[in-house]
């Protein structure tokens, strides 16, 4: 060793050696950090200066059937600050005036300035003009950043079929949310530079293209029919006390919905958006359920329309238990056991079918499975399969107890008694387009399943219509003038959620169903949620759908199946002209509100067969009602033949009456003319 | 004697300036790159300073080679003095920055007394050296003086602080005393005392200091603070590649993650732009600069050029080794500049000095 150590020169070999030997470890590591670690240090290299952005697309816009906008988004401005480069720039009299045009005070804009932050919003969401002359004032280190904020010109109508889009522009629920990724456009990724204080370096590589607006949304609600059912309904949950209501208007044909409405006692403007009740809760439908067990019956000839059914006088003990009826009842047949609405009726009839068949009538109704509406969160309903039911639960089906439905699903069954016998698949979206225009989707009508036959899916529409007309009916007021209503009462108790039992004092009033009877072009459900005893169907959910199936035939000018009564006061110099003038004082009388619709007629009240001549379809009805009489009617118009003759004895049989139409003469088009444009105009937003 | 000798030319290292004048482009290139601002349509301020003391460093050693080293020993403990008396005056009038007090502001520049340190603690332990040792090499007693010499201005840069500067002093005068004779026992014992006093020395670190060591060991732990620095020193070389970046293309020196880009960790930005292959053609010219610099050791003429052309070797190697391994993490971070390549006026006049000595030396070899 001490060799080594010996001389100058050789310790300067030894001192080459070593410092060698440490340029050799340096260049290990170095090519180590290179080689081995150099992919993962690359990327994090590349994770800390790169940076994304999203510039936000416009949504597009939502909008009714016939181009109202229910949903827009509008451009606005948000004012930002870099507080260091501010404060560099500027002047305390600049902040000030700064402070002025954001609609703060100077001591506000300087605490947010204050903030440790190299960026801080100073005002977001403001008008763009407000931002110009923000950005006018050309200060350093104040700039402004393009949002979009959602906005509903129309307020809350339709909320629940909008329904609602977030701050960051994302669809949260109802169309919005469904259709998101039409709606929402395509937004620009952006991937650029920036330093290490977060400043985008502007010489990076930036993708310079703007945003895909989002598409246009028709829907197939009619704003019109809509409004009119929302205020409707908030009326009748004000009268009536109802925790909430929903309505649902729909094209029994072809499923659009034309109007889908809920109304909340205690309105919450977030909730009503984000919340459908129509297609998202459930409740026991009642008896509106004997329209489906009639259908089914007769689809599956468990029954004919003539059979008899003893009701018990009212009570009847099923499993131990007793079913009533609000009236007791001897016997009846499948039409009276709708019009008065027998429970025990109705049980007996659901036992003659069976669990099994009954419940898989149900099933093709649509019920315990989704409708398919174009809507999320949409519920199945409860629908518990045969093998559970005894014969108890059989007979609660049958008056619709012991199983729940949605509003929509209800609708849907209502609608294929309406079309003869098709379940169609509701929607909302009749189509989208893109910016340019072009069509990106159009929804068509599209069939599910068909619950029964056509000739079946008419005796139950024509039963139905009993049920409104019928001297017992337990809606006669969803009568709508000028119109041929059929339809079903439904009142069922509430289950109290603790304890698992019916609610005495809770119900569900219901009444749903569809107008012109003869040609139906809608159906009605209205559905009051939670009102007290003596709040049934045919008396709060009736006049509703009265109301709402009048202002929609209106908007959509349905031609009347029965001469409205109202109309003949505008028709009373045409009523002349034609020689009818001998009624004018009886129609006349009709058309003030409260009177009884047309005066009693050669021994109406008595046995003789009263004189339908020369009346309008509605006054031959109103007549038959008085006189316990059933009407066979062809042709529409005005009754120009009837037999038996007037005067003639009464008879079980119907009258058969041949109606006239008055378009036959050219005065009567004109005179049909005259009264369409009499009609008022419905007005939007009407209280 | 003519102004300038004729076989100082004749014998002048040619090999030895080339290395010099590359690695002095390279750090000029390495300096404009880490300086761009991208805003700035103009040159940057300090590139255009760096140009400046290059210039003036080139100048110093053509002045360094023309004149007769040993002619220094006469000047050691002079400079040595005014060595001292600056770093006492960094203590009174010194400009601070980045939390430590290490400048003289002299207006035109800012002098940083503790490189000038470095050279004068080198020129005395030569001076001191200088005479051949007793047999069997230099002993404890011997050590005395120089101790003292090294201790004082040691404890005045290790008061600014600067321990990377205070670690290159003692490296040093390690390297002198071994290539001088230090009893090889003596030297053992050295060692030894250093290592058992090293866990010592941790009391009397700053706060700082410790969380860098802290950091060393696990620059996790602290990633955006304490381990930030080796984190994104070694990103950056890491990030380079076997090829790197490109000129003017290093995103992490450019957009400023990298900390002290123009200094301490230029290297990375160097390594990050030109690749492995740069940094493994920058260590080789280090190498040939040091390899060429113990040559001129070994063959000078006289004892004290030799000893003097190790200190200055010995001064160019530790600097280097220890800023590239601070950069690529093998070392705690201490502040020392890459040699012609980091941005500094007196560490540029210094080295340059020290190469035109070097040069002066070998030239003065066939000299008698």
């Amino acid at each position: 060793m001490n060799a080594l150590f010996k001389s100058r020169r050789s310790r300067i070999g030894v001192l080459a050696f070593a410092l060698a030997g440490l340029f050799v470890l340096a260049l290990l590591r170095l090519t180590a950090l290179v080689i081995f670690d150099g992919p993962r240090l690359d990327s994090l290299a590349r994770s800390e200066h790169t940076g994304e952005a999203e510039l936000a697309a416009v949504r597009g816009p939502i909008v009714d059937r016939f181009g109202e906008p229910l949903a827009l988004s509008a451009e606005t401005r948000s004012v930002y600050a870099r507080p260091a480069r501010l404060f560099a720039s500027s002047t305390a009299s600049e902040r000030v005036k700064l402070a002025a045009l954001l609609g703060m005070t100077p001591a506000r804009l300087e605490a947010l300035l204050m903030k440790p932050a190299p960026f801080v919003w100073l005002r977001r969401r403001i008008a763009p003009e407000r931002a110009r002359e923000v950005e006018a004032l050309g200060l350093d280190g104040v700039g402004a950043l393009s949002e979009y904020k959602r906005f509903y010109p129309e307020s809350d109508l339709a909320a629940a079929v909008v329904g609602l889009a977030g701050m960051d522009g994302q669809g949260l629920s109802g169309v919005e949310l469904q259709y998101d990724r039409y709606i929402r456009g395509e937004p620009v990724e952006l991937t650029f530079y920036h330093d290490a204080y977060g400043h985008p370096i502007f010489d990076s590589p930036l993708a310079l293209k703007s945003p895909e607006p989002g598409d246009r949304v028709q829907l197939t609600i009619d704003a019109r029919i809509q409004s009119l059912a929302e205020n409707r309904l908030a009326e009748e949950v004000a009268a009536s006390g109802a925790k909430h209501g929903t309505a649902v208007v729909l094209n029994p044909f072809t499923g659009e919905v034309l109007a889908l409405a809920n109304v909340s006692a205690h309105p919450d403007p977030v909730r009503d958006r984000l919340h459908d009740s129509a297609i998202q809760d459930v409740f026991e439908p009642g008896s509106t359920m004997k329209a489906m067990l009639a259908s089914v019956a007769l689809e599956d000839h468990a029954i004919t329309p003539t059979e008899m059914f003893y009701c018990e006088n009212g009570a009847f003990r099923v499993d131990g238990r007793t079913i009533h009826d609000d009236s007791p009842h001897g016997y009846l047949d499948l039409g009276r056991i709708l019009e008065v609405s027998s429970n025990i009726g109705a049980s007996k009839i659901a036992f003659k079918l069976g669990a099994e068949r009954f419940y898989r009538g149900l099933r093709t109704f649509g019920l315990g499975r989704r409708t398919g509406i174009d809507l999320p969160g949409e519920a199945t309903g409860i629908l518990r399969k045969p093998s559970t039911w005894r014969q108890i639960d059989l007979a609660n089906h049958a008056f619709g107890q012991g199983v729940a439905v949605t509003p929509m699903q209800l609708a849907v069954a209502y609608s294929a008694i309406a079309n003869g016998g098709l379940v169609v698949r509701p929607y909302v979206v009749e189509s989208i387009r893109d910016a340019q225009g072009r069509a990106v989707l159009t929804h068509t009508p599209q069939v599910i399943d068909r619950a029964i036959a056509p000739a079946v899916a008419h005796q139950v529409n024509v039963l139905l219509r009993n049920v409104v007309y019928g001297p017992d009916g337990t809606a006669r007021r969803a009568q709508v003038d000028g119109f041929l209503v059929a339809g079903k009462t439904g009142t069922a108790q509430m289950v109290n959620p603790v304890s698992g039992r019916y609610y005495q004092n809770h119900f569900v009033a219901s009444f749903v169903g569809f107008l012109p009877a003869n040609d139906p072009r809608l159906v009605i459900l209205v559905v009051l949620y939670d009102v007290g005893h003596g709040h049934f169907g045919g008396v709060v959910a009736a006049p509703v759908f009265s109301q709402i199936a009048l202002g929609s035939a209106r908007a959509l000018d349905i031609a009347s199946d029965a001469p409205p009564a109202y109309d003949t006061a505008s028709l009373l110099s045409i009523d002349r002209l034609l020689g009818l003038s001998r009624k004018s004082g009886a129609q006349l009388s009709d058309s003030l509100p409260g009177t009884e619709s047309v005066a009693d007629r050669s021994g109406a009240s008595g046995t003789a067969t009263p004189d339908f001549v020369g009346l309008s379809l509605r006054e031959a009805f109103a007549t038959a009602r008085r006189a316990r009489l059933n009407l066979s009617v062809t042709g529409d118009g005005y009754v120009v033949r009837q037999a038996p003759a007037p005067g003639s004895p009464l008879a079980r049989l119907p009258v058969k009456l041949q109606l006239a139409s008055v378009d036959d003469s050219p005065s009567g088009a004109s005179a049909r003319a005259l009264a369409r444009g009499a009609r008022p105009n419905l007005s939007r937003r009407a209280p | 004697m003519p102004l300038i000798d004729r076989r100082l030319l004749s014998y002048f290292d040619w090999t030895l300036f080339a290395i010099v004048l590359m690695l002095e482009g390279l750090g000029l290139l390495t300096v404009l790159s880490a300086s761009y601002v991208p805003s700035a349509h103009r040159m940057d301020p300090l590139f255009v300073r760096q140009l400046i003391w290059i210039g003036v460093g080139t100048l110093l050693m053509a002045g360094a080679v023309l004149f007769d080293y040993r002619a220094l020993v006469g000047y050691s403990y002079p400079l040595y003095v005014v060595a001292v008396l600056l770093l006492i005056g960094v203590e009174v009038i010194g400009h601070s920055s980045g939390g430590s007090r290490r400048w003289i502001n002299l207006r035109l520049f800012k002098l940083e007394p503790s490189e000038l340190a470095k050279i004068a603690v080198m020129f005395v332990m030569v001076r001191y050296f200088r005479l051949e040792p007793p047999p069997g090499g230099w002993g404890f007693r011997h050590l005395i003086i120089p101790f003292l010499l090294l201790g004082l201005p040691t404890a005045l840069v290790l008061k600014q602080p600067d321990l990377g500067t205070a670690i290159v002093l003692v490296l040093i005068t390690g390297t002198l005393l071994f290539v001088s004779g230090l009893n090889w026992r003596v030297m053992a014992a050295l060692m030894v005392a250093g290592m058992l006093a090293a866990p010592l020395s941790w009391h009397y670190l700053k706060p700082y200091q410790r969380t860098r060591l802290v950091s060393f060991i696990d620059p996790q732990a602290d990633p955006l603070g304490s381990g930030y620095h080796i984190i994104q020193s070694e990103i950056a070389i890491g990030g380079g590649g076997s090829w790197g970046k490109g000129f003017m293309k290093g995103t992490q020196a450019r957009l400023n993650f990298l900390p002290e880009e123009t200094t301490d960790f230029i290297f990375a930005v160097y390594a990050e732009e030109f690749g492995l292959a740069g940094s493994l053609l920058l260590l080789g010219l280090y190498a040939c600069l040091v390899g060429r610099g113990l040559w001129i050791a070994r063959h000078a003429r006289d004892r004290f050029g030799s000893l003097l052309a190790i200190g200055i070797t010995g001064m160019i190697f530790w600097q280097v080794a220890i800023n590239m391994m601070m950069t690529t993490g093998m070392l705690p971070v201490v502040g020392i500049p890459l040699p012609m390549i980091s941005y500094g006026g007196s560490s540029m006049l210094v080295t340059m000095a020290g190469m035109g000595l070097l040069i002066s030396i070998n030239a003065r070899r066939h000299t008698f």
